[in-house]
């Protein structure tokens, strides 16, 4: 049933991700700790039919997403037309009034999003997340890609699936719509960070240069990358991978050591493009993603292809209602969260702990969500050299470049602990390959 | 209706040279309802071309950034203002007030401000009645003190020490307004007599914002000049920076507003 031939390669492949600096880095209690994202080598694998069915709704997804930021920030209307409650906009942290009335080159807010789904038992997909701020990922299918094809070619003369080796020209393609004029840099904290892999890995990829804050200044309302001798070339587009709140230290944080004050001040100008845009937090917001289906109707005037799992809003007394009757079969999560942080099952809580947590909720229930439990589909991962099934998501990449592109390909995440239901890489899981075949 | 000649002059003297400085000013008054700025004059030290832009709360901004060494800053600002014009801003057409409606940074209410209001919530009333009601109980219940707060201080934290500056009193008077439905926002400003910035709160009734000043308890009328607006002190911030080298900062404002002959 499986290719045996990349199976007994796993080890190999995992050496060469190791030896390629494949890793992830992640903060717990306070400490940051490097490690190994671990790769298993029995990719998903998605039919031709069907993906293009997941295309069609992610392109749809996505457009409808970077209208209500366009309008969220300008002027409003899904809000002035009762769609959605105000309170959902104005009391969520994602809003940022600083970037009311800016508007981004092309009105391209989201250029890289990372929509995160999950198979039922019933093989339906269903979107659990939007991620439209720094959405991570996509360098790690990439490179195991490369490193399987040169440990097992067998395995892909015998099996015709889409080529995910073009990320990067989707990618370069994205930079350059949006590009105002100059280079195209991609912007790392630095070595420290946990996706550092992957900033140079694009980076390289692209053919846009990797700096840091240090390579760049503002001058006269413009950008600059500062070359090794001194001189001065402008940049047109930033791929930032630093969150909007360190991005500049004049306009947002003040303690940001690793932004590059007065930016948004250029931004504002339209003298650069950002990748993506500040502000974007309002949209994958998970109190905004109840709305989602709702953004598909407003601004498309067409039916969402792709479902939401089946989600609540307390902020509702009938949805209260339901929530509190039917409290043991339904996970909360916590809208300011992220990263799998947040997250509790209501069957999981003692007496007392449910008794707490439901006169929290009663007290702020916009701060919560409330969504039923997704019978997922589980998939094959390789344990000891046995199969065992693991619960697994996939996160799927969509550009939005001069039209929306979807990535043949994707990150898909298990969870190694049989029990959790948790698939996040900040939560230590695995990886796989994500095969789109091509007939 | 009033007349104001107005001065702003911040220095900062550094003990060792700056190699690089970063700033942004929003100290400029603009033209509105209830002001008209007759005359406006900026200086700057060391002097150069320096940008312009606005905010998204409209306020104005000058800014830039400072390659050259040098080892003091000076920023000088004085004109000429009518004000008391009008009693109120009107809302403006493309106006969201949605964002001066919810807690936010430093006006955020705590289990103490939530427990005082539940204990003086004016229970009748137009929301400017309320607002001002509110604004007399602030007054009566909280001490006037320097040195106690500084910048970063939320409402929650000044209202549990019982004393702090015009910052505090704002910010404590914006979660009040809140929690009783009236959205309300920050102002800064100068005031005739005043030796520093001042700041104050507008709370929006019918349509309009009307200033109230929390520390004196009294509208903001003719003798106030005002500056920016934003949720809270930091969206506003009369003047913010950062510098590369330096040393030690000595930092001297003077702000002086005086009644010009009518």
């Amino acid at each position: 049933m499986y290719d045996m031939d990349l199976l007994e390669r796993t080890d190999t492949v995992n050496e060469l991700l190791s030896r390629y600096g494949v890793k992830f880095g992640i903060y717990k209690n306070g400490a940051f700790k490097e490690q190994l994202f671990p790769f298993d080598a029995i990719p998903r694998v998605i039919g031709k039919e069907e993906f293009a069915y997941l295309e069609k709704g992610l392109k749809q997804r996505v457009v409808a997403l970077n209208l209500f930021l366009k309008d969220i920030y300008s002027e409003k209307k899904i809000v002035k037309d009762k769609v959605i409650p105000e309170d959902f906009i104005f009391a969520s942290s994602g809003y940022m009034a600083e970037c009311d009335g800016v508007a981004p080159a092309k009105g391209i807010y989201s250029h890289i999003s990372g929509i995160d789904l999950v198979q039922g038992k019933d093989r339906q997909w269903y979107v659990l997340e939007d991620n439209l701020r720094v959405p991570s990922g996509a360098s790690y299918p990439m490179i195991a890609r490369e490193l399987c094809r040169r440990s097992s070619p067998i395995t892909f003369a015998n099996n015709k699936l889409e080529d995910n080796r073009n990320y990067a020209q989707l990618l370069r393609r994205t930079m350059d719509n949006v590009n105002v004029g100059g280079l195209t840099v991609v912007l790392t904290p630095g070595r420290y960070n946990a996706a550092y892999f992957e900033h140079s890995y694009l980076a390289e990829k692209t053919g846009a240069r990797l700096v840091s804050s240090a390579n760049l200044r503002v001058e006269n309302d413009k950008l600059y990358y500062v070359t090794y001798d001194g001189r001065l070339e402008q940049v047109g587009a930033v791929y930032r991978r630093i969150s909007d709140e360190y991005l500049d230290p004049i306009n947002f944080y003040d303690g940001s050591l690793i932004g590059v004050p007065h930016l948004y001040d250029v931004f504002r100008k339209g003298n650069v493009a950002l990748l993506n845009a500040p502000g974007n937090g309002i949209a994958d917001d998970k109190g905004i993603y109840y709305f989602v289906p709702k953004m598909v109707r407003y601004y498309l005037d067409e039916e969402p292809i792709l479902q939401n799992a089946p989600t609540y809003l307390p902020f509702y007394p009938e949805d209260m209602q339901y929530v509190l009757a039917n409290f043991d079969n339904l996970v909360l999560k916590d809208v300011a969260e992220a990263g799998g942080y947040g997250v509790v099952f209501g069957n999981k809580m003692t007496k007392e702990q449910k008794a707490e947590f439901i006169e929290l909720l009663q007290q702020e229930p916009r701060r919560f969500i409330a969504q039923e439990v997704i019978d997922f589909l589980d998939i094959d991962i390789l344990e000891e050299g046995k199969l065992v099934p693991r619960k697994a998501d996939l996160r799927a990449f969509v550009l939005m470049a001069d039209e929306p592109l979807v990535w043949k390909s994707g990150l898909t995440r298990f969870s190694r602990n049989p029990d959790s239901f948790i698939v996040n890489s900040s939560q230590g899981g695995g990886f796989k390959d994500t095969w789109v075949l091509s007939r | 209706m009033g007349k104001l000649r107005f001065e702003y002059w911040m220095e900062i003297a550094y003990s060792e040279p700056v190699t690089e400085c970063h700033y942004t000013f929003k100290c400029l008054p603009r033209d509105t309802e209830t002001q008209r700025i007759e005359e406006l004059n900026i200086e700057i030290t060391p002097p150069h071309e320096h940008q312009q832009g606005e905010d998204s709360f409209g306020n104005l901004m000058i800014y830039d950034n400072l390659y050259c060494e040098h080892d003091r800053f000076g920023f000088w600002m004085y004109g000429v203002a009518r004000t008391g014009l009008a009693e109120g801003e009107p809302v403006g057409a493309d106006e969201f007030v949605g964002r001066y409606r919810y807690p936010y940074g430093l006006n955020r209410a705590g289990d103490g401000i939530r427990a005082y209001f539940a204990a003086n919530a004016p229970d009748a009333g137009s929301p400017r009645e309320r607002a001002v009601y509110l604004m007399h109980r602030l007054h009566r219940d909280f001490r006037y003190e320097k040195g106690v707060t500084n910048i970063s201080t939320t409402a929650e934290q000044a209202w549990r020490m019982g004393c702090g500056v015009c910052q505090d009193y704002a910010h404590i008077l914006i979660a009040l307004c809140h929690l009783a439905g009236i959205p309300a926002r920050y102002v800064t400003g100068m005031m005739a007599g005043e030796g520093y910035s001042h700041a104050w709160v507008e709370i929006l009734a019918d349509g309009v914002w009307y200033g109230l000043d929390p520390t004196n308890d009294c509208p903001a009328g003719e003798h106030y000049i005002k500056i920016g607006i934003g949720r809270d002190a930091e969206d506003c911030l009369i003047n913010k920076g950062m510098v590369t080298g330096g040393g030690v900062q000595t930092q001297n404002v003077v702000v002086r507003v005086e009644e010009a002959e009518r």
